[in-house]
């Protein structure tokens, strides 16, 4: 970059560029949109769905196999049951999934990457190594192993992603951590007599909350992804919970001709990662960080 | 420096002989210490007490924890994985010849992930902001999130209703007789057989499930290299040769393209974890009958001799993936190759 | 004469988010055929975009407004693209600023060179085989000094030292023989003595060819050398243009003076002496070695010997330089001292205590603080001036309103207003960050501070600032100062005590007039010769260097 520009810019600040960029990017506000109508269709679903019954072990048989129209949105089920209603419940399952795995993945990640990348010596060689084989292990083909050798349900599930998660997490923010280590700042803070705990949570921690905040909105639509495939192969909520997954794969038997069964459930997951994913674009653009 | 080379390379080895055992360890525990006692499974609920003791003992339950492990890593290590509890058949066989199925969707897969993803992350970067960069990342975005199993369904319900005579099930139409060896791989052997019956309709029945299974692979690496080239576009390397007149197509489809295709391999190398997980899902889709299936039915079936069997050659896969990848990166990067020496 | 260069009226806008940035002002500027023009001017000044302006490699993001560039009378920004791509690399030449990041790192430096000469040659409608163009570059790669072309062309960019690849860049600009060299600040980043070997090269490259320069530069003594008219810019316009000799000895306007004065002398009238310290050493070392070994898993083990039996007293009270070039181990002495790694032979103690003993100690840590040399990593961004100088000042004990006085007694102390507490440093230029970054090696109430580089990111008039504040401190407070330093004129006004570095040994030491006036060791001279001064006087004071001792003790470059 020219002398000049890099001049210029620092009577810009950094707030007002990530605005700048944030505001000139349509998909990152459409993203948020997207996630913001996914979180309140699925905190608000007893009271909008049409068909609140139809949320549980309900049946209808003489509606079943409905093909869409003004009663039932988006059709029934094999047996009756509005696929409208279950797919905004659907949602519930997915972002209690979502909530669930990221609150201790991201957390146990983030510290053991910044400890990681900060101490050095054995703690880096140990977590590092960890993480390394972590990665290796086909995610899926684990977490079914796991999942399903105990019991199949959604904790189970849930335990089982979270096992496989962190890593991610752990490898990103190391990363980052082990850059904003090598700075004299850091050095410096150690040298006016900061403790270890002061350094890590108040010098290196403040500096990887953009990249925590991309990584972390990407990984919600990946985990939705993931819990979707695993109930696609039958790890998932109990019938008659409705999850999106499942949904999928009972309405796959009636295909080509019941084709709604699988695309309502289908496309709804795909609306809700869709979603994620571009907000988290747009958060990466905003910040400027690489993930 | 040809040493310091071979040296990285033997470390990068010495990891994933690691990173096996650790599987391997991981798996085993997973397998003694849930509930449910695999010699219970393999003679079925109907079996009686001392039965299933005598099964204990013959299938070496009876041992310590570590015996058992030692004893399984150094038969797995000959090539022997035990027995399936549910078909009472070795592992290893079982897998043997289902793996070429599995293998010949992999590779199909790998092989349009390289040629579709590349290309486009070049193309998207040298024309950013444009319709064609719009156009390409809507598609690249789509593939990260669209779920495999739904891509799958589409394009067989595309079939199904648009190109009616595409078969979209199985590996090969039953009624053709599959020529055999040497490779497995349909596509090469019906070429060496001069098969060209067989080559055709085992193309086709190979297409969708390929693409299925790159869909989001394409879409990460699209997007890692897009962001690669535009990212290497703004170093001063580039306003070098801009200076000095050289074509701009030049600088980017020779000096920035090898330069910016080193991110996307990296990630490619990792993307192969999740490429074999969704493999399970395509086959099960498209009832491929290959290695992924077959793990599928050991899961579900609690078949803990074969689900051991699985994971661990799910994780070589990715070993040997990466590997490759590692090499091409070494001949692609020289300051790979010169780091040490220096 | 006609000129070969003119500008007339330029003015050039960047748009950045959303906001339109003037960079260039109505700069006018003409080059003669055949002569040499200075750019100079501080960072920001406009400077670098004047010559990207030339060659036609201004960012997407940048406008012309209005304004031409007439190359022998023609407007080149009128030109279509292909006319004007054609004059690139042989109507005007450019030599690059940074010498690792422009050049690709996965492709050989050959292969670079070659397409330079092939897609040129094409324009030219020329062709020849690979071979010819092989032999054609063999020969400029002999002009710039580079003896073994073959092994040159066959490296990868991270494979030649710093000195080499700049070479390299002014083969690439004399490929096809230009009528007018650019260059953008050569060997700025390369050690003094590398630095000065490079314009020395560019000079007579183009007196030998009768090229016309424009040299683009920050550093005065580079222009003294290397120009005939000087242009003086700052904030995108020109502010002053003259003969080289009228802008040096009577410049006219106030900018280009305050320019001037700010730059430390190495000899003559302006020399300032600093007192010698009288009193008991406070840091001594005896014998020191430092040894780095590297031991893999499996294998032999790498060694290397970053400092070799070095031995120094620093006296309390007392400004000690430790000079040298990048690589010989000033900053590894430093560390050492500090406490941060460990002496691998000899005996560091500091106030009669060794260092081996009281290291990670309270007491000790907040005896010795550092002021570092880049001002964009010395302080965290995450936090504010306030949170930054409360770490030692709560470490020392201190809370609530004492606290909060202290810090504002601080930044008073560093001449930054009350108000800069909240402040963050993206808010702040590079000179008041340093003082920031000062204000919190006092909070700790050290008894020595090392400084290692404190001013060479900052620009001339900044750092002239930032060394006068350093001045008054120590003499306020009575500190000690450790300064590690490659501006060697620099040193000579400000330290009472300079040691010379040579690959981990000193291989001088005394007093800075004893040093620059009579120079024991052979690299001492050679480094005194190569720094670049702004008058005549300096430059006839300067120490003679046989060659046979510049080949002995400079970094062989041209190997």
């Amino acid at each position: 970059m020219s002398d000049n520009a890099t001049n210029e810019l620092a009577a810009l600040t950094p707030r007002y560029m990530a605005w700048y960029r944030f505001t000139r990017n349509p998909t990152a506000i459409i993203g948020a949109l997207m996630v913001i109508s996914v979180v309140l269709l699925a905190v608000l679903a007893p009271l909008i769905v049409p068909y609140p019954e139809h949320a549980g072990a309900a049946v209808n048989f003489r509606a079943r196999h409905a093909a869409p129209d003004l009663a039932y949105w988006l059709g029934t089920d094999k047996v009756g049951r509005d696929i409208l209603t279950r797919v905004i419940y659907g949602f519930r399952v997915s972002l209690l999934l979502v909530v669930g795995v990221l609150a201790v993945a991201v957390p146990l990640g983030a510290a053991l990457g910044l400890a990681a990348g900060y101490f050095g010596g054995w703690t880096e060689r140990i977590i590092t190594g960890l993480t390394n084989v972590m990665l290796a292990i086909p995610p899926l083909v684990m977490a079914l192993a796991v999942g399903n050798v105990l019991e199949p349900n959604l904790v189970n599930a849930m335990i089982a992603i979270t096992l496989l998660w962190w890593t991610w997490h752990a490898r990103l923010v190391y990363r980052v951590s082990k850059s904003i280590a090598a700075e004299d700042f850091v050095e410096a803070a150690r040298l006016a007599g900061a403790s270890h705990w002061h350094v890590l949570t108040r010098e290196i921690l403040p500096n990887c909350i953009s990249v925590i905040s991309v990584k972390t909105t990407l990984d919600a639509a990946f985990v939705i992804l993931f819990g979707a495939t695993l109930s696609f192969l039958g790890l998932g909520v109990k019938p008659p919970t409705p999850d999106l997954g499942s949904m999928v794969a009972d309405g796959r038997q009636f295909l080509p001709e019941m084709w709604w069964g699988v695309l309502a459930p289908g496309f709804a997951i795909f609306y809700a990662t869709l979603g994620f994913n571009l907000l988290g674009d747009g958060l990466r653009d905003m910040f400027d960080v690489e993930v | 420096m040809q040493e310091n080379y071979l040296y990285t390379f033997a470390k990068r080895i010495a990891g994933f002989v690691g990173v096996l055992l650790v599987l391997s360890l991981m798996i085993f525990i997973l397998a003694r210490v849930v509930p449910g006692d695999p010699a219970r499974i393999a003679l079925g609920p109907s079996a009686s007490q001392e039965q299933v003791d005598a099964m204990r003992v013959e299938m070496g339950l009876d041992q310590p924890l570590v015996h058992q492990y030692v004893a399984y890593v150094s038969s797995a290590l000959k090539g022997d994985l035990g027995r399936s509890l549910i078909s009472g058949r070795p592992v290893t066989t079982e897998i043997a010849a289902l793996l070429p199925a599995t293998l010949e969707l992999v590779l199909a897969t790998v092989i349009l992930m390289a040629v579709i993803a590349i290309p486009l992350g070049v193309i998207t970067a040298r024309y950013r902001n444009s319709w064609i960069d719009n156009t390409g990342r809507f598609f690249s975005i789509v593939g990260v999130t669209m779920p495999s199993f739904l891509f799958a369904i589409l394009l067989q319900l595309f079939a199904a209703y648009f190109l009616t005579d595409w078969p979209i099930i199985g590996r090969i139409d039953h009624t053709l007789s599959a020529p055999t060896g040497p490779t497995g791989l349909l596509l090469v052997d019906s070429l060496l057989h001069g098969r060209f019956d067989v080559f055709a309709d085992a193309f086709q029945r190979l297409l969708f499930p390929a693409l299925a299974l790159a869909m989001s692979g394409i879409g990460q690496i699209t997007r890692i290299t897009r962001s690669a080239m535009i990212e290497n576009q703004r170093r001063d390397h580039v306003l070098t040769l801009q200076s000095f007149g050289v074509p701009d197509r030049v600088i980017v489809f020779r000096y920035l393209l090898k330069l910016s295709s080193i991110a996307p391999l990296t990630i490619m190398g990792l993307e192969f974890a999740s490429l074999i997980g969704n493999a399970f899902v395509v086959e099960l889709v498209f009832s491929w009958g290959g290695f992924a299936s077959y793990g599928l039915n050991a899961i579900l079936q609690k078949d803990l001799n074969a689900v051991m069997g699985v994971v661990l050659l799910s994780g070589l896969f990715f070993i040997v993936a990466n590997i490759v990848i590692d090499i091409i990166l070494l001949v692609l990067d020289p300051r790979l190759r010169l780091k040490e020496a220096r | 004469m006609a000129n070969l260069l003119d500008i007339v009226g330029l003015n050039v806008a960047f748009q950045t988010y959303g906001r339109r940035h003037h960079v260039l002002k109505d700069v006018a500027l003409s080059i003669p055929q055949g002569g040499r023009v200075a750019l100079i001017g501080e960072t920001g000044s406009g400077k670098s975009v004047t010559s990207k302006a030339i060659l036609g490699t201004l960012p997407r993001n940048a406008d012309v407004e209005s304004g031409e560039i007439l190359f022998r009378g023609e407007n080149v920004l009128d030109m279509p693209r292909a006319r004007r791509d054609a004059l690139k690399g042989t109507a005007f030449s450019v030599i690059m600023q940074d010498p690792l990041s422009s050049f690709n790192p996965v492709f050989r430096i050959g292969r670079h060179l070659d397409d330079v000469m092939y897609y040129a040659d094409r324009r030219l409608g020329r062709t020849g085989s690979a071979t010819e163009r092989r032999e054609r570059i063999f020969e400029v790669l002999r002009k710039v000094q580079l003896d073994n072309p073959r092994r040159i062309m066959d490296a990868y960019p991270s494979q030649l030292s710093g000195g080499m690849r700049q070479r390299v860049l002014i083969a690439l600009s004399l490929l096809h023989q230009p009528d007018l060299l650019i260059a953008d600040e050569p060997g700025t980043a390369l050690d003094v003595t590398t630095q000065d070997e490079i314009m020395k090269l560019i000079n007579q490259l183009v007196s030998d060819n009768g090229l016309s320069l424009l040299m683009i530069t920050h550093n005065l003594g580079v222009v003294r050398q290397m120009a005939d008219d000087v242009y003086v810019m700052r904030h995108g316009e020109i502010v002053e243009r003259g003969a080289l000799a009228d802008i040096f000895s009577s410049p006219r306007q106030a900018y280009t003076r305050q320019l001037i004065d700010a730059i430390p002398s190495l000899y003559g009238a302006k020399v300032e002496d600093q007192k010698p310290a009288e009193a008991d050493p406070i840091i001594e070392m005896r014998g020191v070695t430092k040894m780095f070994e590297q031991k893999p898993w499996i294998g032999q083990a790498t060694r290397h010997v970053a400092v070799r039996d070095v031995s120094l007293s620093v006296r309390r009270g007392e400004v000690f330089g430790l000079a040298g070039e990048s690589g010989s181990g000033k900053t590894t002495v430093a560390r050492m001292i500090m406490g941060l790694i460990a002496a691998t032979e000899g005996s560091v103690t500091v106030d009669g205590k060794a260092v081996e003993d009281e290291r990670g100690s309270d007491a000790f840590r907040r005896k010795i603080q550092i002021v570092y040399q880049n001002p964009g990593t010395s302080l965290n961004p995450k936090r504010t001036v306030g949170q930054t100088l409360s770490v030692p000042l709560a470490f020392a004990g201190m809370r609530g309103k004492a606290l909060e006085e202290r810090i504002v007694d601080l930044l008073r102390q560093v001449n930054l207003p009350a108000n800069y507490v909240g402040k963050y440093p993206h808010e702040l230029s590079g000179g008041q960050k340093q003082r920031v970054a000062i204000a919190r090696a006092l909070a700790a109430d050290p008894e020595i501070i090392v400084l290692d580089e404190p001013t060479s990111a900052l620009d001339v008039s900044v750092q002239k600032n930032v060394i006068a504040l350093l001045t008054r401190l120590r003499e306020e407070l009575g500190l000690t100062y450790l300064f590690i330093s490659h501006d060697l004129s620099l040193m000579r006004n400000f330290c009472s005590h300079i040691a010379i570095m040579l690959r981990g040994e000193i291989v001088e030491s005394g007093a800075p007039r004893q040093v620059f006036d009579d120079p024991q060791h052979p690299y001492t001279r050679a480094l005194i010769a190569a720094v670049p001064v702004i008058s005549e006087e300096e430059e006839k004071h300067k120490p003679r260097v046989s060659s046979e001792e510049r080949r002995r003790y400079l970094v062989d470059t041209a190997a």
